[in-house]
């Protein structure tokens, strides 16, 4: 199932709820519902952070087939950004040399089954797999 | 909806989901922290890269004056978020 939201913030406890409609219908686990609702946010929050001019929706698709949870958002108008790129991120860091950028996508990374992306004609497409823990 | 406050025991009570579009009033409050505080996660029920950042802003502020947060009562999976985000070497957290 898929629906569009506004290029916001704001936008992000309609998507909860939305996807959460889906997760609870199928009697998704706790684990999964966390990794999803996580994956939507940094995903979407990344689109709204870094493409500030353009306007248009972002299309959010959660589907569920057999033991699987697809997490899809597409983007329109906008320049590739592959979020499967390798991060920078040292987690071992002390305190005083850690910085919180690049945290969100490095979490969806470690925390995703599969992670894919797709560009081609302004189009970006990000899609996050999690075994749904039936 | 997410809600921060001081519990009867001194204690920094957090409520519900911590996620970008609560970081102002979260990052508000933590702005105000100004000694050696815990934070209680009993009820949180999320948190994303963007609370996160707010703990991690408020620790390093902080740490100037020898001071630190200590997180108790975390749920598994905000547990394992900070896992994977190697907050465990650098916050004093305690599970649910």
């Amino acid at each position: 199932m898929e629906r569009a939201f506004a290029r916001s913030n704001d936008s992000l406890t309609a998507i909860y709820e939305f996807a959460e409609e889906i997760l609870s219908k199928n009697a998704v686990g706790d684990a999964a519902c966390y990794s999803v609702h996580l994956a939507l946010e940094e995903l979407f929050v990344n689109m709204v952070k870094y493409n500030p001019d353009v306007d248009s929706d972002i299309d959010v698709g959660v589907d569920i087939i057999e033991d699987k949870v697809t997490v899809t958002l597409t983007e329109y108008g906008v320049p590739e950004f592959d979020v499967t790129a390798p991060r920078n991120v040292d987690i071992n860091a002390p305190l005083a040399e850690r910085t919180p950028g690049g945290l969100g996508v490095y979490l969806i990374q470690n925390l995703a089954d599969s992670l894919e992306y797709e560009y081609g004609d302004g189009r970006s497409r990000v899609i996050f797999t999690k075994e749904s823990g039936v | 909806m997410f809600d921060i406050q001081y519990g009867d025991d001194g204690n920094i009570v957090c409520i519900g989901r911590l996620d970008a579009s609560q970081c102002e009033k979260g990052q508000a409050f933590m702005d105000d922290i100004a000694k050696s505080s815990t934070l209680d996660f009993a009820n949180l029920d999320y948190i994303s890269s963007a609370g996160l950042g707010i703990l991690l802003k408020t620790q390093k502020r902080l740490a100037e004056s020898g001071a630190a947060l200590r997180i108790i009562n975390v749920n598994k999976h905000i547990h394992d978020v900070f896992h994977y985000s190697g907050f465990h070497a650098i916050f004093d957290i305690e599970a649910k």
